[in-house]
């Protein structure tokens, strides 16, 4: 019977890094949705699907790209290029569906022209692929410094269109329930996840991917000798990816009604990310687009989790992904190892055999030692982290952000202020204005008590140059707004100089604001005086 | 006969490694010279100089320390992604030392008026750059293990700390970005004797891996073990150290880059620094010539790549050219590089070069 088991696993020994990941889907769901009842709730598993359609759709061309051995870095430049040029052009009142063409093309041609460079310059996939990113990237602010609203009713149905299942649906009205529902977008990315599952299988194209790319991407040459269009075939998978960036755009355009060219920054390592765990190694060759939903659905899995959990910070989403990423590579790695053991073994002396297995044995040991720890520390690592927090939390749930104190700030103002800066927020909750005048007088108001401090003209000229030189009045500088986010300060700085007047709004702890906004900001923390009570 | 000798010199400045950086950053600087009035003039103030050109050589300090690391991995066939997030992971280690009370460390009360103060540091100097380097060190061995002895590929054993590490860098912070205001750590970044203090920092680096990598033979190791690993080791080379040792660097560098990129900016901000600079280095090195699949590397070349890349920001700045147009023109760069590395125009390089020496 064992001996049977153990045939059976050594044949489909390809499935266990697969088997590993569905099985931890599983676990993570179960163990969430114990923990928060919030979970059980169908929609909540078809959101996984819809917030993360444009991933999935990226995902599905990096993985062909991958199995050849190459990497596409540009994805999240064509993704972001894709919004920006659909939204401007809808704005412009060009037709929807030909936008759409439109983007499609672009997409096909900048992936085009990124596989020619790879194939025909013989340039590194990872250079050439870089070099798209940056292009794409800066070309979006050609099109546009700012975030284009799209106000289109194609694009509008798109985003509104409920998929119901028939059957559930009754069972849910009939229970006076909200039915569970899919978008347009999962639909679409689903039939390109199905597409790709059916060309990287079936078709003469696929096979070459996969030929192309064994031998942990050095069969390049051998591909060649048996008479494979390798060329051809690279060029085509690059353009493919190209073409799955744009509808990924598309998608991401649609999920937000916007576009702009900040957008989907850093996604093409969550791309990247969702492959590998999905089982493709990034050698080239090994792997299946199938796996990759598995990844896909992984990623999506932790940020719900790290939702729900709700005292955990954004940042463990990315330390959670990257020990999963370790996890996948030691269960593969043990895999490829396990190989190669048996064939060793034959061919040595009995005695030296022994010693080989037992050495063996000691690595299997250690390298499922290192998954064993690894996972555990998923697992309690956030769970120990939130006792500690707990007490914080319960603190922050006082400290919500409150808005910008707009009449005051506008007072200030009135009465000749040249800066006016608020933060509000915090472990402490406090909500701090300042004012900042010309003649070097700044006064600071928490609601409480108003303090007052003197310093000469030339500081404060000095504090504005900086400020100006920061680009404050240029694009650079933008609101950005986020929560929840724990024990953070919200920001506002207003600056009036020549007759212009801005006001930049932030939030800190999280990742969006613009990194000249927190110089800005410094600049200012460094002038103004402290109240004792607070921190 | 003399003609024959000037073109074998030409043939022989063509062939060389330094020969197309070098050609690019004149060129860069030649267009600055004749496009940008005063580009080149250097002010002395208070027996410091200042300039476009020193602004250039200090901005790209960070890039050149971590080229210089960059340059030994690739030189082994390895990458290493982590290099931007070891960065953010050394800015938090050394600001939450200098300033613990964001992590929720109390301070004595007659400590605590001070923690504004720019003389004031919970940890001594000395403590902080030794801890944040050890931490940088440990990174650095972290994706050495992954990579020499899990044989996991250097790509993504190095992504997986390029993703946790930013993560990590924001969890040490609490996610605040921690204000410096101790003036003796912001003299690593921004400090002048006589031209800036991070260049002298990058010089002593070079100087020193130079030295360990030209007059050891721990560079022609890692140069064998870039060009084929199986062999290194039937050579009695130890390969795995080998790749151990260049991690574990490559991370040091990081955390120098790192102090220099905090102590610019006087804040740990863990989500900006370093943000993509794993391409600017990485470039870098291409530029310099080093081949991405390992084997031949040149340090100066490195460093001279570090430099166009910042002499091409600081032109399109000094034109005008808006940041945001930066980026795509940094892309059409990339590919210039592409194109002169290409195989066509190397074998249209030696036509030219060799049709000159056979002319009678």
């Amino acid at each position: 019977m064992s001996e049977k088991i153990k045939q059976f696993i050594r044949k489909n020994r390809q499935y266990i890094p697969l088997t590993a990941t569905a099985l931890l889907i599983v676990i993570a769901y179960t163990v969430g949705a114990i923990l928060y009842p919030g979970m059980r709730n169908p929609q909540v598993f078809l959101n996984i699907f819809k917030n993360n359609a444009y991933l999935l759709v990226s995902a599905v061309g990096m993985t062909l790209v991958v199995l050849t051995g190459g990497i596409d870095l540009s994805v999240s430049g064509v993704i972001a290029l894709t919004t920006v040029a659909t939204a401007a052009l809808l704005r412009d009142g060009m037709n929807a569906w030909l936008v759409i063409a439109l983007m499609l093309l672009m997409g096909i041609a900048l992936g085009a022209t990124m596989g020619s460079f790879i194939v025909y310059l013989k340039a590194q996939p990872w250079i050439a692929t870089l070099a798209g990113m940056w292009f794409a990237r800066g070309m979006c602010f050609f099109i546009s410094d700012d975030a284009i609203a799209i106000e289109n009713r194609l694009f509008d149905i798109i985003s509104r269109v409920k998929i119901l299942f028939p059957g559930i649906t009754e069972i849910y009205t009939g229970l006076g329930r909200p039915a569970p529902y899919l978008s347009i977008p999962v639909i679409v990315s689903f039939l390109i996840f199905f597409t790709g599952m059916f060309i990287s299988r079936y078709t003469r194209f696929g096979r070459t991917i996969y030929a192309i790319g064994g031998n942990e991407g050095r069969n390049e040459e051998s591909a060649t000798l048996m008479g494979l269009p390798v060329n051809r075939t690279k060029l085509l998978v690059y353009t493919v990816n190209g073409f799955c960036s744009a509808v990924a755009g598309i998608i991401f355009s649609i999920f937000v009604t916007s576009g702009h060219g900040l957008y989907a920054d850093g996604l093409e390592m969550d791309v990247i990310a969702s492959v590998v765990m999905g089982g493709t190694m990034l050698s080239g060759g090994v792997g299946s687009v199938f796996g990759t939903l598995f990844g896909v659905f992984i990623l999506g899995l932790t940020q719900t989790l790290i939702q729900f959990n709700g005292s955990l910070s954004s940042w463990w989403t990315k330390i959670v992904i990257g020990l999963l990423t370790l996890l996948f590579i030691g269960v593969q790695s043990l895999v490829a190892r396990s190989k190669g053991w048996g064939k060793k073994t034959e061919m040595m002396s009995p005695e030296a055999a022994k010693q080989y297995r037992k050495k063996l044995w000691l690595r299997r040991v250690g390298v499922v030692a290192g998954v064993a720890v690894v996972s555990l520390s998923i697992i309690f690592v956030p769970r120990i982290t939130n006792q500690e927090g707990a007490g914080q939390a319960t603190q922050s749930i006082r400290c919500e952000l409150k808005e910008y104190r707009r009449e005051k700030a506008e007072e200030f103002l009135r009465d000749g202020a040249i800066i006016v800066y608020e933060r509000n927020g915090g472990s402490n909750c406090i909500d701090e204005i300042y004012a900042i005048y010309p003649d070097g007088l700044i006064v600071g108001d928490n609601g409480e008590e108003i303090i007052e401090k003197q310093v000469t003209e030339a500081e404060i000229e000095l504090l504005m140059a900086g400020i100006l030189d920061y680009g404050w009045f240029t694009d650079e500088l933008y609101d950005t707004w986020h929560v929840p986010c724990g024990q953070c300060y919200g920001y506002y700085l207003t600056v009036v100089y020549e007759g212009q007047e801005k006001t930049v709004t932030g939030v800190d702890g999280g990742t969006d604001a613009p990194a000249l906004f927190w110089q800005a900001i410094s600049l200012v923390k460094g002038i103004v005086p402290k109240f004792d009570t607070a921190s | 006969m003399n003609r024959d000798k000037v073109s074998r010199v030409i043939s022989r400045i063509t062939q060389n490694r330094l020969f197309l950086p070098i050609l690019a950053l004149l060129l860069i600087l030649l267009f600055d010279a004749i496009f940008i009035p005063g580009f080149f003039r250097i002010q002395v103030r208070d027996n410091d100089l200042y300039g476009r050109v020193i602004d250039i050589m200090r901005n790209a300090s960070t890039v050149m320390v971590l080229a210089i690391g960059m340059t030994l991995v690739i030189a082994t066939g390895g990458i290493d992604l982590s290099v931007g997030a070891v960065m953010a992971i050394a800015a938090s280690v050394a600001a939450i030392m200098m300033n613990p009370t964001i992590i929720g460390v109390q301070l004595p009360p007659n400590l605590m008026k001070f923690i504004n103060d720019p003389n004031f540091t919970y940890s001594p100097l000395w403590e902080v750059i030794l801890v944040t380097l050890i931490v940088a060190i440990v990174c650095g061995l972290w994706n050495g293990v992954l990579v020499a002895y899990m044989d996991i590929q250097a790509m993504v054993a190095t992504l997986i700390l390029m993703i946790a590490g930013r993560g990590i860098a924001q969890l040490i912070t609490n996610g605040v970005r921690i204000q410096i205001f101790y003036e003796p750590y912001a003299f690593i970044g921004q400090g002048w004797i006589l031209l800036p203090f991070s260049l002298y920092i990058v010089a002593i680096l070079f100087a020193i891996t130079w030295l360990i990598t030209r007059k050891t033979a721990i560079g022609m190791f890692i140069e064998s073990v870039g060009i084929n690993p199986k062999a290194s080791h039937y050579s009695g080379i130890n390969e795995k150290r080998i790749k151990l040792l260049v991690y574990t660097f490559s991370g040091l560098c990081a955390g120098i880059a790192g102090l220099i990129a905090s102590s610019n900016i006087k804040t740990s901000d863990a989500y900006n620094i370093g943000k993509t600079i794993e391409l600017d280095a990485i470039l870098a090195v291409v530029i310099g010539g080093t081949a991405m699949t390992g084997g031949r590397f040149s340090l100066p070349a490195s460093l001279i790549g570090a430099l166009v890349i910042q002499a091409i920001t600081t032109t399109m700045y000094a034109l005008g050219v808006p940041a945001f147009a930066l980026q795509a023109i940094k892309g059409l760069v990339v590919v210039l590089v592409i194109l002169l590395y290409s195989e066509p125009f190397k074998a249209f390089l030696n036509k030219v070069t060799s049709e000159k020496s056979h002319q009678p």
